[in-house]
């Protein structure tokens, strides 16, 4: 029997909304201050804007402070799911009046694809939008990589942490605590937004020619959106913008790195180092990445796309890191990547689908969950080989040796399935919208995975349908559906429950 | 070489006469910067190999940065889109995303230009002439407009966007409602 939601628990619920409500407000003092320096004054007041309903709906949740502060599983899956549809829809705000969007639907969604860290964009005319815009965009993409959260349980030291924490799709806890884990996770992005920045910003000014603030601005964007795989660029020609194979490689090492999962940072960090190749995610990301690229070089290849090793090389390399990373940046134009077909239209779909490591920025199926499937139906094919009664090794390294139980495959299966569910989805719609087959696939399993790639299919004229559905792919993507059903489970029983 | 001709923003001041002489002069600079033919951007976009080694001609709005590098040559961006004519926020309308190439040409060319183009700055407008690269194989696959000569066609210029009064005041009241819930939060969880 479903039990209808209490009193109590709508006042934990609003109450844990207030608390993160808050410090999103706090984070949108950021953009304010930018807007404020550039004397933006347009955008600075849709800035006071949101910043004013965040607050005031941060206050207003605060005031329903429930007799007990701890959330229990269901509670904090549904703040989380929560949370991602209610800061897109008021983070949109300084986007809705700065005119660069057709209707209050694609300012949400750009919305949504920043903090969902996807990448996709209805923006028109990025190249003339105000700076502290850009800035907003791009932090979007910081505070969805880094867990908006995460921020919470570091500032508040309420209880519930851990189902907040496992909401938003992060599936280890690195150190004891869910809060000295969240400690970790900021302070590996502010090491790296650090040294990320400054060699960014010495290559735009030493080898691009770019004046130092406009360096810094470029280095700036850059970084966040690299480093948590989110793929926003702060030119409408994305990292083609800047010609330069360096500038490139440094971005590629903060997609790698916004790519691998906290636990293999903290590995890194302290060490054991060794024991990293021996984990099975490791083993499998390395694999995959090489299957895609060789996939989408031979593609290239054969369909006489590059004619020079070179030329195939830079830009096929690029692409597929981007796709597999789940960043979405992009060194072609649009246009010319929907003409890639074939194998390279293949490697390319698989990368995005099968995304980056568990527990990091990255989108799509995961690394580790790809490992445990293919380790598992090795396993069954080997025990149907063997004599009856003969006995299959059930483990896998993983930072030490664990097991690898028929429920832990099932759950890696199920996750697995829900993504192809959630591709065929998107794709279904845009198909019968007339797009073809392969844009289609390709655009839905970049929104779905949290890529960030267009073939073309996303922008501003697009259906109405197509960009709710792009929205939903990027919601219920981005939280791995448990934080989805959570919340859907939860009005079902407060309209259905007894 | 740069050359500028004037501003056809001047010429809405004066009389018809002198609107043909201005429009035969700007015609007559157009051909003589071109050294092949006027392409859009977004033709170069959609159909990059045909063009790939030619001489051709664009015309747009330079955008983003001015890129002077050691080698003697600038990079920047040269939009030809609906917003390098008449630009968002001086009520242009929208028309979607830009529509954008990367040009390469000699730091000579572009040291004399108007402020690049980017929140309220409208770019120079420019002819552009020189050989479009496509998947260069000397440059690691990029694809840009290697430009050789350059006219100016307009000046860039600044705009001017206000802020929007009602959007600062309904902020302020919202921040200052809150205010309120905090310090009686506050007041209340003291007493």
């Amino acid at each position: 029997m479903l039990i209808r939601p209490e009193r109590e628990d709508f006042r934990i619920v609003a109450f844990a909304l207030g608390r993160i409500f808050m410090v999103v407000a706090a984070a949108s003092l950021l953009p304010l201050v930018w807007a404020a320096l550039g004397r933006e004054w347009h955008p600075f007041a849709s800035f006071l804007l949101m910043i004013g309903i965040f607050a005031f709906l941060g206050q207003l949740g605060l005031r329903y402070q429930p007799a007990n502060e701890r959330l229990d599983w269901s509670h904090g899956m549904v703040v989380v799911a929560l949370t991602w549809l209610a800061v897109p829809a008021i983070g949109s705000i300084p986007f809705i009046f700065s005119g660069h969007y057709g209707s209050p639907v694609d300012a949400v969604f750009d919305a949504m694809s920043g903090l969902s860290t996807t990448g996709l964009a209805l923006v028109q005319d990025l190249d003339h939008l105000a700076p502290s815009l850009n800035f907003w965009r791009h932090l979007l993409h910081f505070l969805g990589g880094q867990g908006i959260i995460i921020a919470a349980l570091v500032l508040f030291a309420g209880g519930g942490g851990l189902t907040l924490y496992y909401g938003e799709a992060r599936d280890e806890r690195i150190l004891p605590s869910v809060r000295s884990t969240a400690r970790f996770i900021w302070a590996v992005a502010l090491v790296h937004l650090a040294a990320g920045v400054l060699v960014l910003g010495v290559i735009a000014h030493q080898v691009l020619g770019f004046e130092w603030k406009r360096a810094f601005f470029h280095s700036l964007m850059v970084f966040f959106a690299g480093f948590d795989t989110g793929g926003f660029a702060p030119q409408s020609t994305s990292l083609g913008y800047y010609h330069s194979a360096i500038f490139e490689f440094a971005a590629l090492v903060l997609m790698v790195a916004g790519a691998m999962s906290f636990g293999l940072h903290y590995a890194l960090w302290r060490g054991p180092r060794r024991a990293l190749f021996k984990n099975l995610e490791t083993r499998t990301i390395l694999t995959t990445v090489t299957v895609t690229m060789v996939l989408t070089m031979v593609g290239l290849a054969v369909a006489g796309i590059y004619t020079s090793f070179q030329g195939l090389t830079r830009q096929g390399f690029f692409q597929v890191v981007s796709a597999h990373s789940g960043t979405g940046f992009s060194t072609v134009p649009s246009v010319e990547l929907a003409t890639w077909g074939g194998l390279a239209f293949a490697g390319m779909t698989i990368a995005m689908a099968l995304g980056g490591m568990a527990s990091s920025t990255a989108g799509g199926i995961k690394s580790l969950r790809v490992g445990l499937i293919v380790k598992s139906v090795a396993n069954q094919t080997k025990q149907l080989l063997l004599p009856e009664g003969a006995v299959v090794g059930t483990q896998y390294f993983q930072s030490g040796r664990k097991s690898l139980t028929p429920e832990l495959a099932q759950s890696a299966m199920s996750v697995a399935l829900l993504y192809v569910v959630l591709f065929l989805l998107g794709a279904g719609v845009a198909l019968g919208y007339g797009y073809g087959f392969q844009e289609a696939l390709f655009e839905s399993v970049s929104a779905g995975a949290s890529v960030g790639l267009s073939v073309g299919i996303t922008e501003p004229s697009m259906p109405m349908l197509l960009k709710l559905t792009y929205m939903f792919q990027m919601w219920a993507g981005r939280l791995e559906f448990v934080a989805v059903f959570a919340l859907l489970g939860f009005l079902y029983a407060w309209v259905r429950g007894k | 070489m740069i050359r500028r001709v004037p501003s056809p923003r001047c010429m809405r001041l004066v009389g018809l006469p002198a609107l043909l002489l201005a429009f035969l002069f700007l015609f007559s600079q157009a051909v003589a910067a071109a050294d092949g033919p006027i392409v859009s951007v977004s033709d170069l976009l959609a159909n990059g190999e045909a063009y790939n080694n030619t001489a051709i001609t664009v015309e747009g709005e330079l955008v983003g940065d001015y890129g002077f590098r050691r080698d003697g040559f600038m990079w920047t961006q040269l939009n030809d889109d609906s917003y390098a004519r008449e630009a968002l926020v001086n009520g242009g309308p929208r028309t979607g995303a830009n529509t954008g190439i990367g040009v390469r040409m000699p730091s000579s060319l572009g040291e004399d230009l108007d402020p690049v183009g980017g929140y309220r700055l409208e770019g120079p407008l420019v002819q552009l002439a020189g050989t479009w690269r496509y998947h260069d194989p000397e440059r690691g696959g990029e694809t840009y407009l290697d430009a050789a000569d350059l006219v100016v066609i307009e000046g860039g210029r600044r705009l001017e966007e206000g802020p929007d009064w009602s959007v600062f005041a309904l902020g302020a009241v919202l921040i200052g409602s809150s205010l309120v819930l905090w310090y009686q939060r506050r007041r209340s969880a003291e007493g």
